[in-house]
């Protein structure tokens, strides 16, 4: 069976300022998996799962090949990447305040996923909306749909952004460092929030963080980044008893002495 | 600081290519004696020469009293440019004093200068300044520097006003005050030319806007009086021509659209340079 | 709000008292008065000059004609315009609805075409559409308003005959056509002075709107937007314009008094009788109450309307909690 998303030789140089963030970076990920990115903070994990969905901003330039479900995304017409963002493929960012319009309910923005694929009319999204925001535990979601992100906690703006990304039940969906701008305790409800959803649904998840802690208790395989490349791909098990690459040693070894006291 | 906002836009080519523009029409206007071929004012022949249409001799044509238009275009940047210039120069010379004491002494002086802005810069400001030409009747140049000059200060002082209290709150001024300089010093040695680069967006966006408003006034007959040319009177002569030679409103139009927008471009890419973008946006 | 609303009053008042004082002052020293050109001949007796003027108040001292005039003003009486034989009331009444129309129309118009022209800038930024119009948007910018409407006058109505050169209503017993023929007459008259005034009203909009939306571009729930997968005019018009409209909608305020400077213009090259032409025609004949009236109604819709754009701005500005 074909990967569900295979990317092959990506490279994202920056023009502007002279210098490559991803040099030839391969990975494969097949339905239902679920794999961690690990990268120290500029090792160009955001780059990476912004380059997936071709939503890199314009100052960078990326080649190489990004198959998604059969079809390359990079050479995708604009039309046809649209009905695969959001649809089949959605993605949760790091800073869920500014991720989300000042200036929309935050249930119209959820609901919108729905309307703008043609999926629904306003009435059915919006209901449908509402019923997912609950599921992902906001209280009273009918009553919170009709806020504005600012009126909203850190904790709850995350779940709007994952119940956007869900709504019309992705293969795949790429998160970004999805708990790191949040407190610990409410980090810890909405990673087990993700692991939930995503076995419930049995889709794909990319899990980005430079957080081992994160990424072992979610992911079975996980992959480290460094320096712009792949340098290390095993089963969290494998990688977390014997690293092989130098700097995937020096990430594990930050987290044993915790977990030999554990 | 402001020392690379100065030698980014040096670095930028729309930044030169504009203020190259300005640069090459107040070379025109200065040397306009020079290079004229003609008397701005001298009817050879107003028979033969009548309306003629760009040639050789005359590359602008000539109007309906066989003057050659070149030269009247030429004497007119003289006119047009120099009561513009000189606008401009007693606007933002007015709007930087009033700005930089208001923010300094703060107070009532302050509370004066923010009211009298406030107030002003609801008026129309070529409404105020027809009435006032009309009122006092045809007026000398000069007159025409003092009342376009004297009612284009208000942005700059507002724009003074507010960079120099943003400057008085940083680091180097406070780190200048316990060093013992004194209050004038600060705003001679670092307060002034920090603000320097506001200053001159401000002094490109008078210029693109008392260019037009003198030829506006000139061009209802109000403003520079025949026989002395400006853009906006030799365009009030060739209005009623139209249709027949071009060549008369073409050209001065060309010279008032090219410099306002070089103004307007400079301004443009000061900000960028300020904002400290290197790539044009 | 409502201290803001209040101080704004306040303004509004003192911008007006200063506008009286300095308008009336200043025609202090102004040359002749109405009757100058009516009554200056050799064949009229001094008595009745002087008869004439007393009985309109030109002998007395200028305070008391002041305070005489402010009175009367705050009666509601603005005089009697001796170059119309009416009273300026009744002149006003007819100039200050027309000059309303041109300068909304235009407004609406330039709003309009500007906040698309930049929205199509941003859609293709630093692509051909987008280098085009900024070119023509820092032509339109340029070039001074009464030279585009000198053009558009010229070749439009006088070579080409599409639309009326002067005026507001075609000669004739208009009166008795239909009402929408003349409402159809109006707009005929309307379309040249209105355009050319929109054409700078949407440059500089554009140049701003284009501006705000770039800036708003690179934000964050616009990269969200993306990955649901929206188009790029859904993302702009939903997700980008709704935050960037602030500052352009604010530049209504700002813009307002150069345009009605503009308008002064275009009534005069159209003919089209607003106050702009009112004032030119009461300068021209030494109309005293009617150039006071004319100045005060100018300021007083620049200050009205810039009071408004400020609270409609502050309704419109981002809502947005800071990050802490």
């Amino acid at each position: 069976m074909n990967p569900l998303l295979s990317v092959q030789d990506l490279h994202v140089d920056a023009p502007g300022e002279g210098r490559s963030i991803l040099r030839g970076v391969h990975l494969t990920l097949d339905a239902g998996e679920t794999v961690g990115v690990l990268g120290t903070s500029g090792s160009g994990k955001t780059t990476l799962a912004l380059a997936l969905l071709n939503l890199l901003p314009p100052a960078l330039r990326a080649r190489g090949r990004v198959e998604f479900e059969g079809h390359d995304l990079r050479t995708l017409n604009h039309a046809a990447l649209c009905a695969v963002r959001g649809r089949r493929c959605a993605m949760v960012f790091q800073e869920p305040l500014t991720a989300l319009n000042p200036r929309q309910r935050v249930g119209a923005q959820v609901a919108e996923v729905a309307t703008a694929h043609g999926e629904h009319d306003a009435a059915r999204a919006m209901r449908s909306a509402i019923d997912l925001l609950g599921r992902t535990g906001l209280t009273d979601p009918g009553e919170r749909a009709q806020r504005f992100p600012h009126q909203l906690s850190g904790g709850e703006r995350q779940r709007v952004l994952l119940a956007m990304a869900l709504l019309l039940d992705p293969a795949l969906l790429i998160a970004d460092e999805p708990t790191s701008a949040l407190d610990v305790t409410v980090q810890a409800q909405v990673l087990q929030l993700l692991r939930e959803q995503q076995r419930a649904r049995g889709m794909a998840l990319l899990l980005v963080s430079h957080d081992l802690g994160v990424l072992a208790t979610t992911c079975r395989r996980l992959l480290v980044l460094h320096g712009g490349r792949i340098v290390e791909d095993a089963p969290t098990p494998q990688l977390l008893a014997a690293p092989v690459h130098p700097h995937a040693r020096a990430l594990v070894d930050t987290v044993r002495p915790a977990e030999r006291r554990a | 600081m402001a020392g690379h906002t100065w030698r980014r836009l040096l670095a930028d080519r729309t930044a030169r290519a504009a203020a190259g523009v300005l640069g090459a029409a107040a070379l025109a206007a200065v040397l306009a004696p020079w290079i004229a071929g003609y008397d701005p004012t001298a009817q050879p022949d107003p028979v033969a020469l009548r309306l003629a249409a760009p040639s050789w001799q005359h590359p602008f044509g000539t109007d309906p009293f066989s003057r050659d238009v070149c030269s009247r275009v030429l004497h007119g940047a003289r006119i047009s440019l120099g009561v513009a210039a000189g606008a401009m120069l007693l606007s933002v010379t007015l709007g930087t004093t009033l700005g930089a004491l208001a923010a300094v002494l703060g107070g009532w002086v302050d509370g004066v200068v923010s009211a009298l802005v406030d107030v002003l810069i609801a008026m129309p400001r070529l409404l105020v300044v027809i009435a006032l030409v009309a009122t006092f009747g045809a007026l000398s140049p000069w007159w025409l520097v003092v009342l376009i000059g004297g009612s284009g200060w208000l942005t700059t002082a507002r724009i003074v006003r507010a960079e120099v209290r943003d400057h008085q709150q940083r680091e180097y001024v406070t780190a200048a005050r316990a060093l013992g300089a004194s209050r004038w010093r600060i705003v001679w040695r670092h307060l002034l030319p920090a603000v320097a680069p506001q200053v001159a967006v401000a002094a490109a966006l008078a210029l693109a806007a008392v260019i037009p408003l003198e030829a506006a006034l000139s061009f209802v007959g109000l403003g520079i009086q025949p026989p002395l040319p400006s853009w906006g009177n030799i365009l009030l002569d060739g209005s009623d021509y139209l249709t027949t030679a071009w060549w008369l409103v073409v050209f001065p139009m060309a010279a008032i659209t090219l410099t306002v927008g070089s103004a307007l471009v400079l301004a443009d890419r000061l900000r960028v340079a300020i904002a400290g973008e290197g790539r044009p946006s | 709000m409502t201290r803001r609303i209040v101080v704004r009053l306040l303004q509004a008042a003192a911008v007006l008292a200063v506008v009286a004082t300095a308008v009336f002052v200043l025609l202090q020293f102004a040359p002749g008065d109405p009757f100058a050109a009516a009554l200056d001949g050799t064949n009229v007796p001094p008595s009745v000059r002087m008869e004439w003027r007393a009985r309109y108040g030109f002998d007395l001292p200028p305070a008391e004609r002041f305070v005489r005039w402010i009175g009367a003003l705050a009666h509601g009486e603005l005089g009697y315009a001796a170059s119309r034989h009416r009273p300026v009331a009744d002149v006003v009444a007819d100039a200050v609805p027309r000059t309303l129309l041109l300068v909304g129309v235009a407004l609406a118009l330039g709003f309009a075409a500007g906040i698309l022209v930049g929205l199509v800038q941003a859609r293709h930024h630093r692509r051909w559409p987008d280098r085009l119009l900024g070119a023509l948007t820092l032509g339109g910018v340029a070039m001074p308003e009464f030279l585009l409407g000198l053009l558009a006058m010229t070749w439009l109505g006088a070579r080409w005959r599409l639309f009326p050169v002067a005026g507001i209503a075609s000669l004739g017993d208009t009166a008795t056509w239909p009402a929408w023929e003349r409402a159809l007459d109006l707009l005929w008259h309307l379309a040249l002075p209105a355009v050319v005034l929109a054409v700078g009203v949407a440059a500089r909009v554009a140049r701003h709107q284009r501006a705000a939306l770039l800036g708003v571009l690179g934000e964050d729930y616009i990269r969200t937007a993306r990955a649901k997968g929206l188009g790029e005019w859904r993302v702009l018009w939903h997700h980008a314009l709704p935050n960037a409209i602030g500052p352009v909608l604010a530049l209504l305020g700002l813009a307002l008094p150069s345009l009605i400077g503009g308008a002064v213009l275009i009534e005069r090259i159209f003919g089209w009788p607003g106050m702009g032409l009112t004032l030119f025609d009461a300068l021209l004949a030494r109309d005293y109450p009617l150039v006071l009236a004319a100045v005060l109604l100018a300021t007083v819709v620049a200050v009205v309307a810039r009071a408004l754009t400020d609270v409609v701005a502050e309704s419109v500005a981002p809502r947005r909690a800071r990050i802490p």
